[in-house]
């Protein structure tokens, strides 16, 4: 059974909905500025891709904001969105055939974040009772499936940096299955003093650039956001004459098992991903015209990503691109945000390119799109993510009907 | 679905550490002892009953299952689950002395539930961030913070290659673990999948509960025949599942077979209410699970429930498992374990292996034990709207 893409929605500190999106995407427009959300100034680090112009009341009722934190409200809002591009009618989305899946790193963390300061600054009497159902990562997705009515599944994945592409995997899966017609999948993340105080500490983050594959990197820059999209079996989307933006073809994801924050050197985890993910699509590695990289600007990734793509694609120098170059790193988010930037490859044939990239770093022998958008061939599209706990997950994308008859990933 | 064949157990919590420790417990008849001192936090500054609310992992002590190099920045959750990890994997004969004797590295997954990540580095972190400078956070502990940590460290303690999907679907992720394990082993991505969860006593996850009134709270009167006091509880425990083919062609013991998964989820009507639950959600959920194991209501021998002392989520149980699978009889596993949130599912498993394996029902609130068990369904209800059901088949 075939899968397809028909609906997208983004909120992103450099556009919101998928029109500016792809627009600053195409344009090299980065999101990385000066951190307004929280007190940055003893912390010796100040940027970031914050979310800026998102206000929820634009989106989501008073009620719904209410009980929300930052995070599945940015989830709802990006939800909205990608049904309203896929011009899907409420009743489709209604019942136990659509489900709902959403990755994060932290899920509601200013929800914690506020419970753990009453307490901390007024002892156990300040914190308030109320807000404490407000709290745990699975709200994520059961305020998606409450606001849109789905019945079905309802799977929230902390998945870190690959939780994107974990929930689009698990719902192309779960369709080709036979559990349901119809997934909102995707994943969002917010951005929180003490994951940017930690990031710090861990000595990962850079001054103000994210230059992912530049010789003078100096780390990643966080980001928040989130990414949603509406996934239908063909049969779902041909019967309702859907306008079809991708198919999803083959997934595949593996564990390092090797370090909570590092990938593995030899990248045999990551390398073992990519490959499932084309041989899953019934392709072969000639027929992949783009990568978007995991990309995030640490020498770590940046050498074992590089390695993925020797490995993978021998001498052939595949184009390859980072999008966290203008949106940094928005960690449980990233990858659902940068899968619809590779649905904008589908669609336009242009990649977006990696900002910020000045000195070629020998080490990572790849074609970096440069700093201006390029524009190529754009059948098949691969989406990489190589996550914090050594999760690696890579998604193929393919304009509809590029890939071969689908037995190839068909689950058996 | 296709039936998954359970081929070992780890387990740590109320009852002890070990699939041999917990039978042993289960056919003693033992229940959750509430601790006589909460020691995985200070609890001084509570109440003096407290302890009575809580059950922790009776002197769980990892250095005995790993070693005692490499713990020392390892928060409790994750060391709960990989101590579990590592005698799931031993229990199923995977490995023998740490090293591996059946399948490989890359042919195995994880499947993590956990509910709540690790509040006890987060709110600890936090502290030191707010009340002296977020210069001094232990960027070793730092990690621990991240809602898949736990569930990493599994793998790089077992050095499990295949894949590592963590779940966070409140009380029901234990059991939506299993669904997603039977999508990966029907799409071929491992062999063999550690799935379970775990959840791990902290002092901020006490005071939630104790601000929501929780603790010690009582069941319904319609919930018949043992009073039925929430306590709050901690542990881990994966269940390893392979293809019966997969099992059988490496002559693996195999302790039960999941046979059917449900879920569904059904929002209130009502704008301003968050906590829920829905008898229409948990009966479809339960439905759901018996067609998908080909099975009628009259196939279920008893229920593994989710029941819990919460008289609002435990009616709409009772009533919904009434409603599917007339005149069962009804258990409360989390008498013996506990309340265990995102293990709570897997909890629910292992008291239907511990049946297979000849230990007497206890913790019944309907029915009386059946004199064979072949069936056992297994519960778990959310506090949003969302249930998950699974089918248990005794092996064949």
């Amino acid at each position: 059974m075939r899968v397809f893409i028909t609906g997208v929605g983004v909120v992103s500190s450099i556009g919101l909905g998928k029109a500016a999106y792809f627009s600053s995407l195409a344009n090299g427009e980065s999101g990385i500025a000066q951190v307004e959300a929280f007190d940055v100034s003893n912390l010796g680090r100040e940027f970031a891709g914050e979310v800026k112009g998102f206000r929820p009341k634009d989106h989501l009722t008073a009620g719904e904001a209410r009980r929300m934190g930052r995070c599945s409200q940015m989830a709802l809002a990006a939800t909205r969105m990608a049904i309203g591009d896929a011009a899907l009618p409420a009743a489709a989305l209604q019942g136990p055939r659509a489900s709902v899946v959403i990755g994060t790193t932290m899920g509601e963390a200013d929800v914690l974040g506020n419970l753990d300061h009453a307490w901390i600054h007024k002892g156990a009497s300040g914190v308030r009772r109320a807000w404490i159902p407000k709290y745990g990562s699975t709200l994520l997705s059961i305020h998606v499936a409450r606001a849109i009515g789905a019945e079905g599944s309802v799977f929230t994945l902390p998945g870190a940096c690959a939780a994107g592409n974990y929930a689009l995997g698990l719902a192309a899966d779960m369709i080709r299955a036979g559990k349901a017609d119809v997934v909102v999948a995707g994943s969002a993340e917010m951005l929180q003093r003490l994951q940017f105080s930690g990031f710090i500490r861990l000595a990962a983050m850079a001054p103000a650039k994210c230059q992912p594959f530049d010789l003078n990197r100096q780390g990643l820059i966080l980001g928040e956001g989130a990414g949603v999209l509406v996934v239908e079996s063909e049969a779902h989307a041909v019967r309702r004459n859907a306008r079809l933006l991708a198919e999803i073809g083959g997934y595949g994801m593996t564990c390092d098992a090797y370090h909570i924050t590092r990938p593995h050197p030899d990248a045999a985890g990551s390398i073992g991903a990519m490959r499932q993910a084309i041989e899953r699509s019934g392709i072969g590695v000639e027929s992949v015209d783009f990568v978007n990289a995991h990309g995030t600007g640490t020498r770590h990734n940046d050498v074992a990503e590089s390695k993925v793509m020797r490995e993978i694609f021998g001498d052939r120098k595949v184009p390859i691109s980072s999008m966290k170059s203008m949106l940094g790193h928005c960690m449980g988010a990233a990858s659902a945000l940068e899968a619809i930037g590779c649905i904008m490859t589908l669609e336009t044939g242009i990649y977006p390119p990696t900002i910020e990239y000045e000195t070629p770093d020998p080490e990572c022998d790849v074609d970096v799109v440069a700093n201006r958008a390029r524009k190529g061939a754009h059948d098949i599209v691969l989406n990489n993510s190589l996550a914090f706990g050594g999760y690696n997950a890579v998604t193929c994308f393919a304009k509809p009907y590029k890939l071969p008859d689908p037995p190839h990933h068909q689950a058996a | 679905m296709t039936p998954r064949a359970i081929t070992g157990l780890g387990i740590t919590c109320a009852l002890g550490t070990g699939a041999e420790m917990v039978f042993r417990a289960l056919h003693a008849g033992h229940l959750a002892q509430a601790s006589k001192a909460i020691t995985s936090f200070d609890a001084a500054k509570y109440a003096n009953d407290s302890s009575a609310r809580v059950v922790e992992v009776p002197e769980f002590d990892p250095t005995t299952y790993l070693g005692s190099k490499g713990l020392r920045t390892l928060d409790r959750l994750t060391k709960l689950l990989v101590v579990a990890a590592r005698l799931s994997l031993h229990d199923a004969r995977i490995k023998k002395d740490n090293q591996w004797v059946a399948l490989s590295p890359e042919g195995v997954g994880v499947c993590c539930s956990n509910a709540y990540g690790s509040l006890e580095t987060i709110t600890e972190l936090d502290r030191i961030a707010t009340l002296e400078d977020a210069r001094y956070i232990n960027p070793a502990k730092f990690p621990n913070t991240v809602s898949n940590s736990a569930s990493g460290y599994v793998s790089i303690w077992e050095d499990l290659r295949a894949f590592n999907v963590t779940i966070s679907d409140g009380n029901c992720g234990g059991l939506d673990a299993i669904a997603c394990a039977d999508l990966s082993l029907a799409t071929g991505r491992a062999a063999a999948i550690l799935t379970g969860g775990g959840e791990a006593m902290s002092e901020a996850l006490f005071l939630a509960f104790e601000k929501l009134g929780v603790g010690g709270t009582k069941a319904s009167p319609s919930v018949e025949t043992i009073a039925c006091e929430t306590i709050l509880g901690e542990g881990a425990a994966f269940v390893v599942l392979e293809t019966t083919q997969g099992a059988k062609a490496r002559s693996a013991r195999v302790l039960g077979e999941v046979v059917g998964y449900g879920t569904s989820f059904v929002a209130p009507e009502a704008e301003s209410v968050l906590l829920f639950t829905s008898q229409e959600a948990i009966s479809r959920a339960i439905a759901q699970a018996i067609d998908d194991a080909g099975l009628a209501p009259k196939d279920i021998d008893i229920v593994a429930s989710s029941i819990s002392g919460l008289a609002q989520f435990d009616d709409e149980e009772f009533a919904a498992i009434e409603a599917v699978v007339k005149n069962v009889p009804i258990c409360v596993p989390k008498r013996m374990f506990g309340e265990t949130f995102g293990a709570g599912g897997t909890m629910g498993i292992v008291s239907a292996l511990g049946w297979f394996d000849g230990a007497p029902v206890t913790a019944l609130v309907r029915g009386a034990a059946p004199s064979r068990i072949d069936h056992v369904l297994v519960t778990t209800v959310g506090y949003y709207g969302n249930a998950s059901a699974v089918v248990v088949r005794r092996p064949r």
